[in-house]
């Protein structure tokens, strides 16, 4: 019964709602960065699942799945990389200091 | 010849004009030498003009002639075209024998004055705005002379600029007049949309065309009739535009007798009696033109009566006579009312010309109350006045008694025995109080200023002679031009050219005087008035027998004892009837509060909505730059709320 | 001894329970690292979660995926993740606010958001859904190095600019070069 398409879709869709609200309210840049591996998660958790439930998809739902995570991981490093020297610059973590772009 | 002598007619006066105008500082007390002999000479040109065409020589039609194209535009085309007729030779006559007679009087009488080069200079442009004016053979040339005639009279009453009364009251007088011109350039331009033209000899023919062919309503005839009338509203200073005329005496008492007594004021009157065909299709605008007239009279009239200043009593007097020239132009009298115009141009002229003479002796010393018993010291000037006194009061048989019973008995003819009565009773106040001016001012105790009185001295030969000459024509002008009753040389001149106007209001031919008749009791009541007026104004106000030698005394006591009979009626003579308080109430008053109230929705409304819009676009600007705060997770979250927008948008709208 | 087909009590599958169980795990531990005060702790949390996933594929017939979710992100990404919290730590520690003034303008969109999502997919029909299948490894591989085989290159040429990106960006700045002595 749970073996369903839709509960794993509902599931990731439960996940990416979370990484989503982790992204927009916390203050520390790198809890940011891990919400948004938690949304990339939760795509690549219904791709698989699309794979699984219909034919059509198997293989190539698991090579996308595959490229997502590379992907996700080159950017986590960049990402990283950023916040690290913004910390050098400016002593905080803190995305709430970053607003030299603003009026 | 008679196109170059008319031409002459203009180019001299605004030549003389320029000249002065460029070296007359120069010429110190020399001003005139240019501008005199220049209207002398204009005289001339014009006396040969008036022959010419009063004896028949410009035939029926009378002179036309055009010189060239003045407003090409299209289908709007002006030529600047000359006339001369019969009309225009009678006027032709008051206008520059009376302004030489003037402009030599003023070689004396501006003798001592530091700006006489530009009061030469102003009265040649005057002289040749009102020839223009009289000479002009379209509207459109007319209502150009007309303001040039309006702006000379500014420029001439504001002489004394120094004098802050005297540039309030050339003010008055050039705005009161461009009332009246509002409603004349409406007419014009009426009178242009009905027939496409605006030359005189055209409109005179085709509109009376059209009239009958019943292509304009009788309605649209008097509105275009009653517009062209409050031009001459304006101009002759009647009710309720006359306000302008009395303030105007601060000009120089020349200025006095040649704009506001014979030339400017008759403007209006010409004007009227040039149009005469298109009045005399409307006779419900005559009859308004009647009654304003008449009105005017006897208005006028009463406020002559207490009035102290001599030159005011005189100008109320123009009004009263001016009024009485429109009553008879409103019954369709023409010929009366422009005879009239040519008797009063004489005698006013001189009457004014005189008082200037009078004030001249007693040192600028206007108040009559502060003259009496000059007749000793200024002779000639007393000779003078006193015939002018009785022209006025129509005492026969100088010349006003037959203008003057010209016009009432024109009136009765055509059966306006309202007007008539009106009419009469004014011929009666005019009589008192011209013989109270005479007697104020020349008979009876002196109250002249005792420092002034040793220096009383008759005045220069430059001032007494035009009063002589002007005397002559007071006296003798009736009698040459209106006898025999009804068919003098006046009515033989001027009768064809208000024939047209006779016969669109049904007026039958006069009949042959009758001496024994009604028109032999109208005589005599007009006459019987008169002297009465003279007598009881003798009575009150002193008088000298000039053959008997003997004196009346004035009575001063009786005079006070009258004045508080009617105390409300002595007040509202002597306050003008609040006239120009209303005025002053009406448009200074309420008029600078609405002009307020307006400035105040300019300020607020106006510019308050404009800059309002300037500042909701700067706040709304100020407000929409808080979005942009600089920090990436609030523009994420903006993405997040629009994503779920149309999300739900797809779902609900699109996918179902 | 063998599993009996079915829990004994309920009457579900093995496979709806175990689907239960690391469904709850996944969004718990998820909600942990988004809630948590301390990064660490969320940093921790977050692998737990990567675990519970794997776990997922698992579930879902797909071992590759899974064991790449292992090695990936488990051993690359979070520890990648905990040493740059090392890094970059305050001394405010968990005293800071924790979460914006827009927190909760945030967790109305997430939830609004999640629940939008998880409602249309369950409304909507899947037509192509068939049965059940597992992947098989060799296929995935047929599929990498034959079909996709410029993806799978470029990603790798992604992963190098990736590194060299991100050695040069966290370099420590020296300044200018100083001159030999």
């Amino acid at each position: 019964m749970s073996q369903t398409l839709e509960a794993y879709l509902a599931l990731s869709a439960i996940l990416f709602a979370v990484g989503t609200f982790g992204f927009l309210a916390r203050r520390n840049a790198i809890a940011m960065l891990m919400s948004i591996e938690l949304m990339l998660n939760a795509v690549n958790l219904s791709i698989v699942a699309f794979g699984a439930f219909i034919p059509s998809l198997n293989g190539d739902a698991a090579v996308i799945a595959l490229m997502v995570m590379a992907v996700a991981a080159a950017e986590a490093t960049v990402g990283l990389a950023i916040v690290i020297a913004i910390y050098r610059n400016r002593r905080t973590p803190l995305v709430d200091e970053y607003h030299q772009m603003s009026e | 010849m008679g196109e170059t002598l008319v031409t002459l007619l203009l180019v001299l006066p605004i030549a003389g004009f320029a000249l002065t105008a460029l070296v007359g500082r120069r010429l110190g007390t020399r001003a005139w030498v240019i501008a005199v002999p220049i209207v002398v000479v204009t005289w001339l040109a014009a006396m040969v003009v008036v022959y010419t065409s009063l004896s028949g020589g410009f035939g029926e039609e009378g002179l036309h002639f055009t010189h060239y194209e003045w407003i090409p535009a299209g289908d709007f085309r002006v030529p600047f075209s000359l006339a001369v007729d019969n009309l225009t030779a009678v006027l032709l006559i008051v206008v520059t024998t009376v302004g030489m007679l003037v402009h030599v009087y003023s070689i004396g009488y501006m003798a001592h004055d530091a700006g006489r080069w530009r009061f030469f200079a102003y009265l040649n442009l005057f002289m040749f705005s009102m020839l223009l004016l009289v000479l002009a053979a379209n509207f459109l040339l007319l209502f150009a002379a007309w303001e040039l005639v309006g702006l000379s009279s500014y420029l001439l009453i504001g002489f004394w600029y120094p004098r802050q009364s005297a540039t309030i009251a050339a003010k008055k007088a050039f705005l009161v007049n461009r009332v009246g011109d509002v409603g004349m350039a409406l007419g014009i331009m009426a009178v242009w949309t009905t027939v496409g033209t605006l030359q005189f000899d055209e409109v005179f023919t085709l509109l009376p065309e059209h009239f009958h062919a019943g292509e304009i309503a009788p309605w649209m005839m008097a509105g275009i009739a009653l517009l062209l009338f409050c031009g001459a509203v304006g101009k002759s200073a009647q009710f309720p535009l006359h306000v302008w005329l009395p303030d105007a005496m601060e000009g120089p008492t020349p200025v006095s007798a040649l704009i506001h007594a014979a030339t400017m004021v008759n403007a209006g009157v010409y004007f009227v009696a040039r149009a005469n065909p298109i009045f005399s299709l409307a006779p419900e605008a005559m009859f308004v033109v009647a009654v304003i007239g008449i009105f005017t009279a006897i208005l006028a009239a009463s406020i002559a009566l207490t009035q102290k200043d001599i030159k005011r009593v005189l100008a109320y007097s123009t009004l009263s006579q001016l009024g009485y020239m429109f009553a008879a132009l409103g019954v369709g009298a023409y010929v009366a009312a422009i005879f009239h115009l040519m008797t009063h141009g004489f005698f006013k002229g001189l009457l004014f010309l005189g008082s200037g003479s009078v004030i001249h002796a007693v040192h600028e010393e206007q108040d009559m109350d502060k003259m009496g018993g000059l007749w000793r010291k200024i002779p000639i000037t007393h000779a003078t006045m006193l015939i002018g006194a009785l022209a006025i009061a129509g005492i026969p048989p100088l010349s006003g008694f037959f203008s003057k019973d010209e016009v009432l008995g024109g009136i009765f003819e055509q059966g306006f025995y309202v007007i008539w009565i009106i009419g009469a009773f004014v011929a009666f106040l005019t009589a008192f109080y011209m013989f109270r001016l005479m007697g104020k001012t020349f008979y009876g105790p002196s109250h002249v200023d005792p420092a002034v009185e040793p220096k009383v001295h008759e005045s220069s030969r430059w001032m007494t002679i035009p009063l002589i000459l002007l005397a002559i024509p007071s006296i003798f002008l009736g009698m040459t031009l209106g006898l025999p009753f009804g068919s003098g040389l006046i009515d033989t001149w001027l009768e064809p050219i208000f024939e047209q106007a006779q016969e669109n209001l049904g007026m039958a031919a006069p009949g042959a005087f009758e001496f024994l008749g009604i028109d032999g009791v109208l005589i005599l009541a007009s006459v019987a008035l008169a002297a009465i007026g003279v007598a009881v104004a003798m009575r009150l106000f002193g008088f000298h027998w000039p053959l008997r030698r003997t004196d009346t005394a004035p009575q001063p006591e009786r005079v006070a004892a009258l004045t508080q009979r009617a105390p409300a009626l002595y007040r509202a003579s002597f306050n003008k009837w609040w006239f120009d308080d209303l005025n002053h109430v009406l448009f200074v008053v309420v008029g600078g509060r609405i002009a307020n109230g307006l400035w105040w929705f300019d300020r607020a409304i106006v510019d308050g909505t404009v800059n309002g819009v300037g500042d909701v676009v700067q706040g709304a600007g100020r407000d929409l730059r808080k979005i942009q705060t600089g920090r990436v997770q609030n523009y994420a979250l903006g993405i997040a709320f629009a994503l779920i927008i149309v999300a739900v948008y797809f779902v609900l709208v699109v996918a179902s | 001894m063998t599993l009996p087909t079915t829990i004994p009590l309920l009457g579900w599958s093995w496979n709806d329970l175990l689907f239960l169980v690391l469904g709850s795990v996944l969004i718990g531990t998820a909600l942990m690292v988004v809630l948590g005060r301390n990064i660490i702790r969320s940093g921790l949390w977050l692998i737990f979660c990567f675990a519970t996933l794997a776990g997922l594929y698992a579930l879902l017939g797909n071992p590759l995926v899974a064991a790449a979710q292992v090695l990936v992100y488990m051993g690359a990404i979070a520890v990648l993740i905990l040493f740059a919290i090392m890094l970059t730590q305050t001394k405010g520690g968990p005293a800071a606010l924790v979460f914006h003034h827009q927190a909760w303008a945030a967790a109305i969109a997430a939830v609004v958001l999640g629940g939008l999502l998880a409602i249309v997919v369950s409304v909507s029909g899947w037509p192509l859904v068939g049965p059940f299948m597992a992947t098989s490894t060799n296929l995935v591989a047929e599929l990498i190095f034959g079909d996709y085989l410029l993806a799978f290159e470029i990603v790798g040429v992604l992963l190098l600019a990736a590194v060299i990106g991100g050695v040069y960006l966290a370099k420590r700045d020296d300044g200018p070069p100083e001159p030999e002595a």
